[in-house]
């Protein structure tokens, strides 16, 4: 080892500071946590697995015992539609998790001494967690087709689809990130996935339209940010007839309704991003 | 500022001072004072050595100037930059090699220097240029393209040196460097540190409870105790001030009241102090014989008698009546 070598370099003249601009910075932290991901396989396999048996297995397998919904609505895309409401929250708490371990391992400390603002750390991850998650759910949509699942498929139902699915990741992902700041431990954070990926799965219209539930449920339904965007992901690739925004809004435009459901979704994927920058900044800094 | 003398300050009168700490003060929540006003300044190109045991405050200083830890009251500049009003700024002109390894296991050696490289700013050909350069000179061009998850401790440390310079700092925070490592890697990191003394324009600031590390690398070394500057010179100044030799001795019965004897007998000065049983006397030139002659006239039961070098040990007991974690 040859300290005398460091010295002998040429030494840089009293430059400004050093600063990445700032696309530059978020495009480096999104590279590092890609790669990072890239060498975890689990991390983009785990999610996926139970939404691919709903698609694959479950949703046929509904169909056949009970008939399927009783209307024009395909009753295997429709569950196939619906597990993408799962895939989504599983993807981003698993991408949760690596905030915890970038902060026990100690990579986080490097971070934070770098000249980027720290709100950069989130949104770095974001980047990452949103094309993993929209990967994900076309692979659960494809798992639904190949097994039989109906789809209408237009340009403009792409967009509606992409949009309520990139809305709802930024929104999941805030919500990970927000818990991933408070805990101190992994186990608490995944003890709380449940909660946050799996309990809303099963009010939000994922298996059955919400006029299906008793009153009160399924007001508490239309409030949550993942009955809207699973009725916009149906909206988008199997019902352009809106049934499921229609039992949320009872508008007679479903494209008005369609907006509004975007809309919310939006909202809560703001609200989220801004809580989950607002917790983390203050949480890193003592 | 407590110790300092006309040594203590700039060691140039021209260059612009690297780091400036006004009144710096840090209370965490429930009150406890982990940093309790305290003064100093870095020259540019200083070598600068927090020296203190743990819990001292020394790392909390760090995390002040790092912008990790949000100061209380105070204020400090890095390069002229507030680190509370211009964190990125500040951030900008320094790099910090963590007292945990803070790598990314699963990148490759290389990778995690590029990733630094990337964040602070620098552009991609010098980059790739300066990681070359850097990476020879740390001996781990064989092992740079894999995993750092495959490095030994002092590989992944050497990494992290490497990794603070590629951005060319113009502060280097050095926290507790060596620390957990054993002797022949601490003292080849020691001589890589010692090394990049020379580079210009680079102001180290190094936390450590090593002696050793101390009073080898360290122009100035400021010693805290109970997040108070107690000391604040050169290594040299601070041992000078109890001089070339000292006599250590265990006292039988209450030290306190046998230093107090002493004193009143004219053979310790009031440097000379008294930790549990054992009291230190600096001898300013005095031989020992003849203070022990002088000591056994008095009604005092003293054993173990030596005389040594003083060392930081001995500054930071006279200043605190504490002794340092992990004296060599």
């Amino acid at each position: 080892m040859s300290s005398t070598t460091i010295a002998e370099s040429a030494p840089a003249a009293l430059a400004p500071p050093r600063r990445a601009r700032r696309g530059s910075a978020l495009l480096t932290l999104a590279r590092r946590r890609a790669m990072l991901t890239s060498r975890t396989p689990r991390q983009i396999a785990v999610p996926l697995l139970g939404p691919a048996m709903l698609a694959l297995i479950l949703a046929p397998a509904l169909k056949k015992a009970t008939g399927g919904l009783h209307s024009q609505i395909d009753y295997t895309s429709y569950v196939g539609t619906g597990a993408v409401g799962l895939v989504i929250p599983l993807s981003c708490v698993f991408a949760g998790l690596s905030v915890l371990v970038d902060r026990h391992s100690g990579a986080q400390r490097e971070l934070l001494a770098a000249p980027i603002p720290r709100g950069f750390l989130v949104l770095g991850n974001l980047i990452v967690a949103l094309v993993l998650a929209a990967l994900q759910a076309l692979v659960v949509v494809g798992l639904s087709a190949l097994r039989g699942g109906v789809f209408h498929i237009t340009a403009a139902g792409v967009a509606w689809f992409l949009g309520a699915a990139l809305l709802f990741t930024v929104f999941m992902y805030g919500l990970a990130e927000t818990v991933a700041s408070r805990v101190t431990k992994e186990e608490d954070y995944v003890g709380a996935t449940p909660v946050l990926a799996i309990l809303p799965f099963f009010f939000a219209g994922a298996l059955f339209p919400i006029a299906a539930m008793p009153g009160v449920l399924a007001d508490i339904a239309k409030v949550m940010p993942l009955t809207h965007a699973l009725a916009l992901l149906r909206y988008g690739f199997i019902d352009p007839s809106g049934r499921g925004l229609h039992d949320i809004w009872g508008m007679s435009n479903v494209t008005t309704e369609a907006w509004l459901s975007l809309g919310v979704v939006a909202v809560f994927a703001a609200a989220l991003t801004a809580i989950a920058i607002r917790v983390f900044s203050h949480s890193v800094v003592h | 500022m407590i110790g300092t003398t006309t040594n203590g300050t700039a060691a140039s009168a021209t260059a612009p001072a690297a780091v400036e700490v006004e009144d710096l003060r840090k209370t965490y929540p429930g009150g406890i004072e982990a940093v309790k006003g305290i003064d100093f300044t870095v020259a540019s190109g200083e070598v600068f050595g927090l020296l203190g045991p743990n819990g001292a405050g020394k790392s909390t200083t760090v995390g002040m100037l790092t912008t990790t830890v949000t100061p209380t009251g105070g204020r400090a500049r890095l390069a002229g930059f507030d680190v509370a009003r211009q964190p990125l700024l500040a951030r900008g002109v320094s790099s910090v090699v963590f007292q945990d390894t803070v790598v990314d296991g699963s990148l490759s050696g290389r990778e995690n220097l590029d990733l630094h490289a990337r964040l602070w700013g620098v552009p991609a050909a010098p980059a790739k240029q300066r990681i070359g350069e850097l990476v020879d000179a740390i001996g781990l061009s064989e092992l740079i393209d894999r995993p750092v998850s495959s490095f030994s401790g002092g590989q992944r440390r050497r990494l992290e040196i490497a990794r603070a310079l590629v951005s060319r700092p113009r502060v280097l925070f050095l926290d507790e460097p060596t620390v957990g490592l054993d002797p022949r890697i601490r003292h080849e990191l020691l001589d890589v540190i010692a090394g990049l003394r020379s580079r210009e324009e680079m102001t180290i600031v190094m936390t450590t409870h090593y002696l050793d590390e101390a009073e080898r690398l360290c122009d100035r070394v400021a010693i805290i105790h109970l997040g108070e500057i107690v000391a604040l010179d050169s290594p040299r100044a601070l041992l000078a001030g109890l001089g070339s030799e000292i006599l250590e001795f265990r006292v039988s019965g209450d030290a306190p009241s046998a230093l107090v004897a002493l004193r009143a007998a004219d053979i310790a000065g009031e440097d000379a102090f008294a930790v549990g049983a054992r009291v230190t006397v600096p001898l300013h030139g005095r031989a020992a014989s003849e203070a022990l002659a002088a000591i056994d006239a008095e009604p005092i039961r003293i054993s173990e008698i030596a005389t040594r070098v003083p060392t930081l040990d001995d500054v930071y007991l006279n200043r605190t009546g504490a002794q340092l974690a992990g004296v060599n």
